[in-house]
């Protein structure tokens, strides 16, 4: 309803690892608590599991293991962000997460290579809002398939199978 | 043929569209039934009049529908089908074997050319058939007993149906009106279309005829005929919706003959067909999208698992509450289970149809076969009621169609050589489907030599496609003759002392494996029917990926039987609850063939592989904590299911079984979550996902191998375990 509305942007702002991120609320679809995740064998690291979400069966994509922060246990606090980008429905497992706020197109910055980090490719822009700085996550980066399935293997890899012949 | 201006009326022509696809379909179905009568007749003049009707109906049809959808190709043949037939019909004339034939080359290019045009694929030019039925409906003029010289065309005769059924009701002392309605852009987005007219009519009297018709200018238009009993002279409100209407009425003099008084529109041309189909046939009959029905079995899905919370929470309220307080839940929740049984059949149901389409159609494949390959062969249908799923149909009729090709170009002797066989000359090959609980089985069988396993065992060799699990390397299925499927020199060797030391200790399950083997063919030289290399493999991947299993069993000199088994449904399943590792896991209980006990004592270790003896043979067991590479306790005993087949036979040892329960499937469509082993993902009642095992892979030795190697780090094992299983 505001969207869009004064050059302003809607965005769902959570914590991460002590920095604070922001997503598009137009590309969240809901956000709750995490009962539990159904690990699947076999997946890469980041992906939890699985878990159901209006009756389909999605990711649960660990947010702190994506961008090679420590892993943390499952709290009170912990947020599982469902948010659909294209065709795909992709949970992330974020610290905490409960604004809603709405940030003026004006005051988003292009993201400064100095100062993007771990995440820095994820990083759309840049915004401050009451004197905290807010990282914009661009979400297609953040679930691509290639850079999860091939450049994030899981941890215990193991040797794999010798071709024969 | 121009429709009115496609861009005005494209809007019109789209709601038609899809009906067409549909209804020609039908037509094409009743078609290929009225030939195989009609075969019957060959060399016959006097042929039953009944048939010819039907089969004269059926091209009629597909000849109005396919004008009014602009498909001109289909619309020719159809019509010059139809001519054939009438000559038939009307001069008595000698139905030829090359008259049959062009009948049913006919129908199969009809076929061809409208799902050329619903693929929006280049349309086959149907000119060289058409000129050759021109060549026999020519002999059949100069050969026709009698000159009843009335028309010199054929084609320009009144429609005999309109005609009867105008005389009959004139006759009847009804009046007949004639309707005349052009569809135009304006009317329709006042929401006239065919369709409102066509109702409309209905209430003014039995509509007794409805055809569309090409106008002078290129445009199209409908008539329809409608008999009143009371006297009426004027249709106001039909005329405000673009109609004009006309009375009919009886000459005395001329018999059977009508003439339209008074119609200022154009005469009607001679492709004018029969649109009864849509107006009076269909009446009880509902097309659906199949999306439709799926997004319903979704909503069925939804309800099962609401009703398993249910059932959770009123277990909970077992033990806290007394009895008279849980009881009348209990009750009730039970109730709603066996209602959403039958509402799950009810949707089921709505979704099945016979699998006599695809038999019926494998008449016409054997009759061309055979007579392309010299030998005499019969077809045996049984069980052609039995209904299964529409998805599954559309994905049946190539494994079918290759199998049967398979045994008239392979199977089935010569006649000549059947003879000196002491078999009857003529061969047989059953077609046969049933419907056993959860699974529907068909069965291909033929009479005729049987798979000769040392033949496939030498092709094999040459081409270098080696079994899996017999010599060194197991390969990936499917993955194309690359470096994992084709396991080295080495097994080739191995594979030719099998051979001649054993040969036939080759089992069907091995045979059938090699046959399915990409790239395997028995032939040097690939014909047109058969032994292209690429069918059995599709067969078999085509079948695996709808959930269903291929079996062979072949014997030499007696014949060959190929069994498929496939899920009824995909959406709901039972499956067996299994624990592994302090997680549950759904197994789907139509890939268990049976649940074992194992001590830990039974277990063997033979280089990494455990192995238990189970009815007198090895048997590999894997165990899923493994496989999956869970956190797994020292246990006394373990349970097992046994899956797969033949060589494939493994058992997937897990900590124990938890029960058994209907569970709906539910897709695991993003990448990140597909892993080899998983099939989908299943919700118990708690708002749990469990993940549904694929049973079928697991058993494949490659693949569950590899997902353990994956797992654990282990090094791939050798497969001397599964030697020793085949020797003992």
């Amino acid at each position: 309803m505001l969207e869009e509305q004064n050059g302003s942007k809607t965005f769902i702002i959570f914590e991460l690892a002590g920095t604070t991120y922001a997503v598009r609320s137009r590309l969240v679809q809901q956000m709750e608590m995490i009962e539990e995740i159904t690990p699947v064998p076999n997946a890469p690291a980041s992906v939890e599991g699985v878990v159901f979400s209006r009756g389909r069966v999605i990711p649960a994509l660990n947010l702190r293991v994506r961008f090679g922060f420590e892993r943390i246990p499952i709290d009170l606090r912990t947020r599982l962000i469902v948010i659909e980008v294209g065709e795909r429905n992709v949970g992330l497992i974020v610290d905490s997460a409960r604004e809603f706020i709405s940030i003026e197109a004006s005051a988003i910055q292009p993201p400064n290579e100095a100062i993007s980090g771990l995440s820095g490719k994820y990083i759309e822009g840049i915004a401050t809002v009451d004197n905290r700085i807010v990282l914009i996550l661009d979400l297609s980066e953040v679930i691509n398939l290639a850079e999860i399935l091939i450049g994030d293997q899981p941890a215990h890899t193991g040797a794999q199978p010798a071709k024969q012949g | 043929m121009s429709i009115a201006g496609p861009e005005k009326n494209s809007e019109f022509l789209a709601e038609f569209l899809d009906d067409y696809f549909a209804e020609s379909e039908e037509h094409l179905a009743g078609a290929r039934r009225g030939l195989l009568a009609l075969e019957h007749f060959v060399h016959q003049s006097n042929i039953d009049r009944a048939s010819l009707d039907g089969l004269f109906r059926s091209f009629h049809s597909l000849k109005g529908i396919s004008g009014m959808v602009g498909v001109r190709a289909a619309e020719r043949l159809a019509h010059q089908m139809e001519s054939y037939l009438r000559a038939l019909r009307d001069w008595q004339a000698t139905l030829s074997p090359e008259g049959m034939d062009a009948l049913i080359a006919g129908a199969g290019l009809l076929e061809k050319i409208i799902s050329e045009h619903r693929a929006h694929a280049p349309i086959t030019d149907p000119s060289q058939l058409m000129a050759r039925l021109d060549a026999i409906i020519s002999e059949a003029r100069n050969n026709r007993p009698v000159d009843n010289s009335t028309t010199g065309s054929v084609s320009t005769e009144p429609d005999p149906l309109r005609t009867s059924l105008q005389a009959l009701a004139i006759g009847d002392g009804k009046n007949v009106w004639r309707f005349d309605f052009v569809p135009k852009p304006e009317l329709s987005a006042r929401g006239i279309n065919v369709n409102y007219i066509r109702a409309g009519l209905q209430q003014v009297g039995e509509l007794m005829h409805a055809a569309p018709r090409v106008t002078p200018e290129g445009g199209i238009a409908f008539e329809f005929l409608v008999s009143t009993s009371e006297e009426i002279t004027s249709f106001p409100d039909l005329f405000d919706d673009g109609v004009t209407y006309a009375r009919q009425v009886l000459l005395p003099a001329g018999g059977a003959a009508t003439v339209d008084v008074d119609v200022a529109a154009a005469p009607v041309e001679p492709m004018t067909a029969s649109y009864q189909a849509l107006s009076s046939r269909a009446s009880n009959m509902v097309r659906v999208d199949l999306a439709r029905l799926d997004e319903l079995m979704r909503m069925v899905g939804d309800l099962v698992i609401s009703r398993s919370r249910l059932d959770e929470r009123v277990k909970h309220l077992e033990a806290a509450l007394p009895a008279p307080e849980w009881r009348p839940l209990q009750e009730t929740s039970l109730a709603m289970e066996r209602q959403l049984r039958d509402l799950r059949e009810g949707v089921m149901r709505v979704r099945m149809v016979p699998i006599g389409e695809i038999f019926e159609r494998m008449q016409f494949v054997v009759r061309d076969l055979a007579r392309e390959y010299e030998k005499q062969v019969k077809l045996e249908l049984s069980g052609h009621q039995t209904e299964i799923d529409k998805f599954l149909v559309e994905r049946l009729m190539d494994p079918i169609l290759h199998l049967v090709r398979n045994a008239v170009s392979h199977g089935i002797e010569a006649p000549n050589e059947r003879t000196a066989l002491g078999k009857p000359r003529e061969g047989t090959i059953a077609l046969r489907a049933s419907a056993a609980a959860e699974t529907i089985v068909i069965e291909m069988e033929d009479d005729g030599r049987g798979v000769d396993a040392e033949q496939v065992i030498a092709r094999a060799c040459a081409m270098g496609i080696g079994i899996r699990g017999r010599g060194a390397g197991a390969g990936a299925r499917g993955s194309g003759v690359g470096a994992e499927s084709i396991s080295g020199p080495r097994e080739y060797e191995k594979l030719t002392e099998a051979k001649i030391e054993k040969a036939e200790n080759i089992d069907s399950a091995e045979l059938l494996e090699l046959i399915c083997a990409p790239g395997f063919s028995t032939r040097a030289e690939a014909d047109r029917a058969s032994g292209r290399g690429v069918g059995m493999n599709v067969v078999s991947n085509t079948i695996r990926g709808l959930g269903g299993t291929l079996e062979l069993k072949t014997e030499a000199g007696k014949g060959t039987l190929f069994r498929i088994q496939l899920p009824l449904t995909l959406a709901i399943a039972d499956a067996l609850i299994v624990q592994a590792g302090h997680h549950r896991f759904a197994v789907p209980q139509a890939s268990v063939r049976e649940v074992i006990q194992i001590d830990a004592s039974e277990i063997k270790i033979l280089e990494n592989n455990d192995v238990i003896v189970y009815r007198g043979a090895a048997l590999p067991l894997l165990r899923l904590t493994r496989l999956f590479g869970l956190p797994e306790d020292q246990r006394e005993y373990f349970h097992a299911f046994i899956v797969g087949s033949g060589l494939n036979t493994v058992g997937i040892a897990v900590d124990r079984i938890l029960g058994q329960r209907e569970i709906v499937v539910r897709v695991i469509n993003d990448p990140l979550i597909q892993v080899a082993g998983v099939a989908g993902a299943t919700e118990l009642g708690d708002g749990r996902a469990v993940l549904i095992l694929d049973a079928a892979a697991l058993a494949r030795p490659a693949e569950g191998r590899r997902i353990a190697a994956h797992n654990n780090g282990l090094p791939r094992p050798s497969n001397k375990s599964v030697e020793s299983r085949t020797d003992a």
